[in-house]
């Protein structure tokens, strides 16, 4: 039942080290996955599991995630602070761990957003000259 | 940026402790993942195992990403430090053995060394208590008033300079009389140590004059004892050898005098205004501060055209000599230095060994554990993780020994300061120096990293599949770390042979001195000093009156036999006069000096010193009667090698009187006065009845009893006090007593050298044995090969033995060789023994030898009950 990726580059990974990630903080991959765990959380608290759920569905499974990968991510997120979480119970009575989106989250979210939005219209423009 | 560091920082350290909660979230929070991924699988009508694994291959490297997860939240390098503490911890308590010999080993170095060094260091280092010491240097030679103040006068390289003279005083003030040490001085000499009184003032030139006012600086603790710390003594009056002083100032507490004790400080012209104006009473110990920027070698250049004009000047009693200034610090610590040089190198011997003997025992151990450090590199720890892990187990260790080596440190100090060696007394302040604890840890701790980290290095640098492959049949470590192993035995064995040396000859020459004849019979004699002041005794005839009042009493003491002389021998001290021998013309300034003693009662029968030739004093021998004196038998040999003494004349050299003679009537046998170890000197005893100096007012009673003499001292005292009330008794000692302490200095080098010598002996000893036991196990295999094919238990004994004691015997020989060079360093603490004494180097030699092979056939004997079957087995 695997689904192959229409557009590899987009096949997110965590690269080999989180310390070395941490040091390059313009990675263009890592940046990518931040976001939309950031925008999937704009919504309101959400498990794990959701978050992956979301970049699924929206992404109508266009962007693929390894779901393991998430999790160093989360955790990332929540130790810089961007992210709080808490656990609780899910819908069908499972102990699960809810992130939700700090002040710092969204001011981080806004920002990357908007630094999205400049970075494909730049690329759309360049794509639409050639 | 910052507050994100502050946050993220406090969420790991958080992680720390809250560590398995952190995991039991991590995996609650995957397999919540894993069990909704699976039932989505469910539902989109995946069946059965495959909904599971679908969910999991979806997922990803569980593993993994809950390792890196954790890496995150925690301090990764914290918490592996950790665990190599606990694998450490657990590696040390599963060879209690090894664990223990190291840590002693340690312990033992750093603890001695620290004990010794900080002795060392407090005396030949430590400042003395007066104000820029560096620039006060002493005159070698004692010295007169009347030469100081010419001396103070004429020298440009000195500042200030001043003498002083200390003798017993009767202090009468208080409920008992009793004696406490006064000392006269000039008004330069508190000035030139520089430390300024705690109240009031201390003497002025004015009051350091001939008939000056009786004023008197006391101690601080004469001030304790005597003024009950009254904060306004100052202007109270003491009565001191009976007359009364103006207290005027109190020294500090930090204040203590170069070489001499003192209560209290009088003027010279006023204390002893008698002795004062002779030029030839050189009696005080002087001290000058040097200009600044002027050398002792310009000072010592100016003091002898300042000699000569002195000889000029003075011939009668200044010519021939010469005055010799030192370095303050090397006057009060010079005679114990050579002493404590030698202990020092000692120090360093067993601190060698000890760090031999830790290396050893820590490459030794690297061998053993190398194949697993090879599974564990090959399983993918990286080199660091395995430099890093040997460097805790070490690190661990060498903490560990340095802490109890501290304990010991400690203990070591004190039990030093407790054997109080007299020459050390002075230096009361000394204690563990903690700057050199830290040193000697800091070596051990060192040695620690250099071998504990050696190993693991060229593990990680090794070729793993070879060391695997060979792991199981190779015989040891490698060449290489064996042969360092030998090497490191061999040079253990090399400095405990020099230390051994140095040790038995200080015992040699400590037996000799045992053994030498002090000249009487010490058994059973009781002294004690009696001093009369000068208010009522100033005179000869009321001394000689209450001497005779004295001894006639202490005679009627039944068993009890009691004689005086001025000073007893071993006291530590004496009166010296020149004299002139009639007949035997000598030039003015070139008369020779000799002890010179005033007895009274049966001496030479008290203290069973024999009569050679002659005869000796009779109750005849008194005032008013021809002079007589007995003299020594060195006496005889150095005046009168060929002829007889008896009957010859002599007379003290004293420029106003006409020739006082005094008929030699005895020859006495020599005497050791100044101590067992001291040239005996030609001595002159005279009777005390028959002398004409007044200021010999003091003596010292000799008692001899017959059996042991409870209550002795009190019947004593009572005699005394019965013809004068206010007389205290004082330096109660007996002659036994007097012996052994004179023997303390040398008792002390020798136990010190010796303990050191055992411990070097133990070490080596231990770090033989230790090699042996693992090449006996690591060769079981090849042992076992040989035995199957027909070795005998003494083959296999032989083997074994042989190799240790190869070792052994080429770490003696290089200590034959080193010991001859340094044992020269020790020639002044050996009393009649040469440096060099070949049975000492043989005897010290075969025992090395013979302890060897004793801890090589431990492990040999093991090796010959190895059973061929079962090492055949072995890997």
């Amino acid at each position: 039942m695997e689904q192959f990726p229409p557009l590899s580059v987009l096949w997110i990974r965590e690269g080999p080290s989180t310390k070395e990630k941490r040091e390059n903080p313009g990675d263009l991959l890592q940046g990518t996955l931040d976001l939309l765990i950031l925008k999937a959380l704009a919504r309101g608290s959400m498990h794990g599991y959701g978050v992956a759920e979301w970049i699924h569905q929206t992404s109508e499974d266009v962007l693929k995630v390894e779901e393991g990968a998430l999790y160093p991510a989360l955790h990332r997120l929540e130790l810089r602070g961007l992210l709080s979480a808490e656990w609780g119970i899910s819908d069908n009575n499972r102990r699960a761990k809810y992130y939700s989106l700090t002040a710092a989250g969204r001011k981080q979210l806004a920002q990357e957003t908007e630094f999205w939005r400049r970075m494909s219209g730049a690329v759309a423009r360049i794509l639409q000259t050639a | 940026m910052f507050s994100e560091w502050v946050n993220e920082t406090w969420l790991r350290v958080k992680g720390l402790w809250k560590r398995p909660q952190l995991d039991r979230d991590l995996n609650d929070e995957v397999a919540f993942h894993l069990a909704m991924r699976e039932e989505k699988n469910r539902r989109a009508g995946i069946v059965g195992e495959e909904a599971h694994y679908a969910a999991r291959r979806q997922f990803g490297n569980a593993t993994s990403l809950k390792e890196r997860s954790r890496e995150m939240w925690t301090f990764v390098s914290i918490e592996s430090l950790w665990q190599d503490l606990r694998y450490a911890v657990r590696m040390l308590l599963k060879n209690p053995a090894f664990t223990a010999v190291a840590v002693i080993t340690l312990a033992l170095g750093i603890g001695a060394n620290t004990a010794i060094f900080s002795v060392i260091n407090g005396v030949l280092l430590t400042p003395l208590p007066c104000k820029n010491p560096q620039q006060i240097v002493a005159m070698k030679q004692n010295d007169s008033l009347m030469n100081v103040i010419d001396i103070q006068r004429q020298m440009r390289s000195f500042s200030q300079g001043g003498g002083i003279n200390t003798e017993d005083m009767d202090y009468t003030s208080g409920p008992e009389p009793v004696r406490i040490r006064a000392a006269l001085v000039d008004a330069g000499f508190l000035e030139t140590l520089g430390i300024p009184p705690m109240l009031g003032r201390i003497l002025s030139p004015e009051d350091d004059v001939k008939g000056g006012p009786q004023l008197v600086v006391v101690s601080y603790s004469f001030w304790q004892d005597f003024l009950s710390s009254d904060p306004h003594a100052i202007g109270k009056t003491i009565a001191l050898g009976g007359n009364d002083y103006n207290v005027i100032g109190v020294m500090p507490a930090a204040f203590a005098l170069p070489r001499e004790h003192a209560d209290v400080f009088v003027s010279l012209w006023v204390g002893y205004p008698e002795a004062a104006p002779f030029r030839g009473v050189h009696f005080m110990h002087t001290y000058w501060r040097l200009n600044p920027g002027v050398s002792l070698t310009q000072a010592r250049a100016e003091m002898s055209t300042i000699d000569r004009r002195l000889a000029e000047q003075y011939p009668d009693t200044e010519r021939g000599r010469q005055k010799i200034f030192l370095p303050l610090h090397e006057l009060v610590a010079g005679n114990v230095r050579p002493a404590l040089l030698v202990l020092f190198g000692a120090v360093v011997f067993v601190l060698l060994i000890a760090c031999a003997n830790f290396a050893g025992l820590l490459v030794a151990r690297a061998a053993a554990r190398r194949q697993e450090l090879v599974i564990r590199a090959a399983l993918g720890a990286g080199k660091a993780r395995l430099i890093r892990q040997a460097l805790t187990e070490s690190l661990l260790l060498s903490i560990i020994g340095g802490l109890v080596g501290l304990l010991l440190a400690n203990w070591g100090t004190r039990l030093l300061l407790s054997l109080k060696p007299a020459a050390l007394e002075r230096f009361n302040g000394l204690q563990m120096d903690s700057r050199v604890l830290l040193f000697v840890f800091g070596v051990s701790v060192l040695t620690g990293i250099i071998f504990g980290i050696a190993p693991a290095w060229s593990v990680a640098r090794a070729d793993f599949a070879t060391s695997i492959k060979e792991g199981g049949r190779s015989t040891t470590a490698g060449p290489s770390g064996n042969l360092l192993r030998k090497s490191l035995v061999t040079a253990e064995f090399a400095l405990a042979l020099v230390l051994l040396v140095g040790a038995g000859l200080l015992i040699k020459g400590f037996s000799h001195l045992r053994s030498v004849n002090p000249g009487f019979n010490p058994q059973g004699v009781m002294t004690m000093r009696l001093q009369l002041p000068a208010t009522r005794y100033a005179e000869i005839p009321p001394q000689t009156q209450f001497r005779r009042a004295v001894l006639t009493r202490l005679n009627s003491l039944p068993g009890a036999q009691a004689a005086m002389v001025t000073d007893i021998p071993l006291g530590g001290v004496y009166i010296a006069h020149r004299i002139v021998i009639d007949g035997q013309p000598v030039p003015i300034g070139a008369e020779p000096q000799v002890q010179t003693l005033s007895v009274m009662g049966d001496y030479f029968h008290v203290m069973q010193i024999p009569i050679r030739a002659g005869r000796d004093f009779t109750p005849t021998d008194r005032e008013g009667q021809p002079l007589v004196a007995i003299v020594n038998e060195q006496f005889v040999k150095e005046f009168f090698p060929r002829s007889n003494p008896i009957g010859a004349r002599i007379d003290w050299i004293r420029a106003p009187h006409p020739p006082l003679w005094m008929t030699i009537v005895g020859v006495a046998a020599d005497v050791r006065h100044s101590g067992l170890n001291q040239p005996v000197e030609p001595a002159v005893y005279a009777p005390f009845s028959q002398s004409d100096e007044p200021w010999r007012r003091w003596m010292t009673l000799a008692i001899r009893t017959s059996g042991p003499a409870p209550g002795l001292l009190d019947q004593v005292k009572q005699h005394v006090w019965n013809v004068d009330r206010q007389i205290p008794l004082s330096d109660v000692h007996s002659l036994v007593e007097l012996m052994a302490v004179s023997l303390d200095q040398e008792r002390f080098n020798m136990s010190l050298l010796g303990i050191f010598a055992a411990l070097a002996l133990i070490l080596a000893t231990v770090g033989v044995y230790g090699l042996m036991a693992y090449t006996v196990s690591q060769r079981t295999h090849e042992i076992g090969v040989r035995v199957a094919v027909g070795a005998q238990r003494h083959d296999v004994l032989s083997l074994v033995v042989r190799e240790g004691a190869k070792l052994a015997f080429i770490g003696i020989a290089i200590g034959i060789a080193a010991a001859f060079v340094l044992t020269r360093l020790m020639a002044s603490l050996l009393f009649a023994v040469k440096p060099t004494d070949p049975a000492t180097f043989a005897g010290v030699a075969i025992l090395l030898a013979v302890v060897a092979l004793a801890a090589c056939y431990i492990p040999a004997r093991r090796a010959t009950r190895i059973d061929p079957l079962v090492a055949l087995r072995y890997d």
